[in-house]
């Protein structure tokens, strides 16, 4: 599909909202759930827009409906007002286009380290020579070659992390969507995660949203950061990371970015 | 690191649950049973045979019945109808637990029957038993599997609860589209350790119920311990009970060693 060759910084819709033919457009979703008695509301007109292969971060303060913006727009929890479109295709339920990474990870437990990234694919319609070689590349892309045959009870938090995200790519989405997938690990484990992240992401050219609280990683990863205010939840403002890559937390132009998002989180009505 | 913690649990603590290459728990549990048979003879001095035989009584009655003949017959009787009871109530009690857990359809309509046969206990069935199967290895076979079934629904339908939804989120997202697939590919894999553990106390449950089983003619263990009760011969009684709690501990320690080779991936 289009998009995903376009690489990352093709980024032509700054300001957020819809998208063309490529990437995610969020269009004015709303959740409202039925507490007891008195429906709470969980989004409100949410609209922004990932460009093909751009990397945007959804930021916000927690109770901000970060995790069910996700579930929408992973098509794992229905929007009540509002669509998010893939690609320009409304998306209706999960779909394999999608490569969804957990905070949790949620690895097969009973399924070895090669099984585990090959589950999508054998529900593909690639031959299953395809498949090995896919496993193989993918296994090899995030460095968990050796140990194919394990079972995630044998590996480290970052080590399992690494399985998730080659399992979600490993069918070729054309977009990843991480729930805070480094929160979960040690901060050594996480800066490291983080550079293979970006990595995989330039390597792949895979659009990529990555939902997260922490605005260090946000200000390390995006080239945009969606930020979020609660009740309801809604986008507060979209903000541009112009900083070179590789980035450096010493760097005054990273300091006055976190400022920046960090100001906006606490600015809350 | 992980590493660390989970082969402690695969190894010693279940490798044979009666602790065979740990030689201090195994010399410790020897001591409970000389300890054991030790306080049975001394009590046994002070009763009639046909209250409490001493463990030699005990021990020539067993080897009687060995030499006889009499004990394998009723043996391989018995494993003629705890076989197929097992299997069958086994089986069908997983397939109800998780077909029934996993639908809702299913589990709306079933749970008011579940609720009212569930306190049945299987000798209440042995009319049923004679009526539909006759005094005969079926019949018997039928008392086992109802209760082997019971175990096992509750187990599986446990299990499948049990079940993270994550996991089943995960899936979605790889392209599980129907139930069965996903019922094959992550219900069934997810719930089998508590399944497993389902069977193995069903396992144990129909060796207990071999006597009930028997109670209406049927011949085998259950039924030489009903007849030498009946004739006071406590030394035979306790000589058949040996042999079932013998064949229990067989298939326990053969199913577990089944059960820890499907579950290697368990932490």
């Amino acid at each position: 599909m289009a998009g995903v060759n376009e690489g990352p910084m093709s980024a032509d819709d700054r300001t957020g909202g819809t998208t063309g033919e490529s990437g995610v457009a969020v269009d004015g979703v709303g959740k409202t759930y039925d507490g007891d008695g008195s429906p709470v509301r969980a989004l409100d007109d949410v609209s922004f827009g990932v460009d093909g292969g751009e990397f945007v971060c959804l930021v916000g303060p927690s109770g901000c409906g970060k995790t069910t913006i996700f579930r929408v727009i992973a098509g794992l929890t229905d929007a009540t007002d509002g669509e998010v479109r893939l690609a320009g295709a409304p998306v209706t339920g999960p779909t394999t286009d999608m490569g969804v990474v957990f905070q949790e990870y949620h690895l097969f437990p009973w399924l070895t380290v090669e099984e585990n990234v090959g589950f999508g694919l054998e529900r593909s319609d690639r031959s299953e020579s395809e498949r090995a070689g896919r496993v193989d590349e993918m296994l090899e892309l995030v460095g968990l070659s050796e140990f194919r045959e394990s079972y995630p009870k044998s590996l480290s938090g970052g080590m399992k992390q690494r399985v998730a995200i080659a399992r979600a790519l490993a069918v070729d989405p054309e977009l990843l969507l991480m729930d805070e997938p480094f929160g979960a690990v040690d901060a050594q484990t996480r800066e490291m995660l983080q550079r293979e992240l970006l990595d995989v992401w330039a390597s792949t050219g895979k659009t990529v949203l990555f939902v997260t609280h922490d605005v260090a990683e946000a200000v390390t990863l995006a080239d945009r950061i969606v930020v979020m205010a609660a009740e309801p939840g809604r986008v507060a403002e979209v903000v541009d990371v112009d900083v070179d890559r590789p980035r450096e937390r010493g760097d005054p132009a990273f300091g006055e970015h976190v400022a920046r998002v960090r100001e906006l989180i606490g600015a809350r009505p | 690191m992980a590493t660390d913690t989970s082969s402690r649990f695969d190894g010693d603590e279940l490798r044979f649950g009666l602790g065979l290459d740990d030689p201090r728990r195994l010399l410790r549990g020897a001591a409970g049973v000389v300890g054991f048979v030790v306080v049975w003879h001394l009590a046994s001095l002070t009763q009639p045979a046909y209250v409490l035989p001493s463990p030699t009584a005990v021990g020539d009655a067993f080897a009687e019945e060995l030499a006889s003949g009499t004990m394998t017959t009723a043996l391989w009787s018995s494993v003629r109808h705890w076989l197929p009871g097992t299997i069958a109530g086994t089986g069908l009690g997983v397939a109800a637990g998780v077909a029934f857990s996993w639908s809702g359809l299913l589990d709306d309509v079933t749970a008011p029957l579940v609720r009212t046969l569930r306190p049945v206990p299987p000798l209440a069935l042995i009319g049923f038993a004679i009526a539909w199967f006759g005094i005969n290895d079926a019949g018997a076979a039928f008392i086992i599997a109802v209760g082997a079934f019971w175990i096992n629904y509750y187990a599986a339908y446990e299990a499948v609860e049990g079940v993270s939804e994550d996991l089943l989120d995960v899936g979605r997202t790889l392209g599980v589209r129907d139930d069965l697939d996903m019922v094959r590919s992550i219900v069934l894999p997810a719930s089998l350790p508590g399944i497993l553990t389902g069977v193995r106390t069903g396992l144990g449950r129909c060796w207990m119920l071999v006597v009930a089983s028997e109670i209406f003619g049927v011949p085998g263990v259950g039924r030489e311990i009903l007849r030498a009760s009946n004739n006071l011969l406590v030394d035979k009684v306790i000589a058949y009970i040996l042999v079932l709690s013998l064949m229990y501990l067989l298939v326990d320690v053969a199913f577990r060693a089944v059960q820890r080779r499907v579950l290697v991936w368990r932490a």
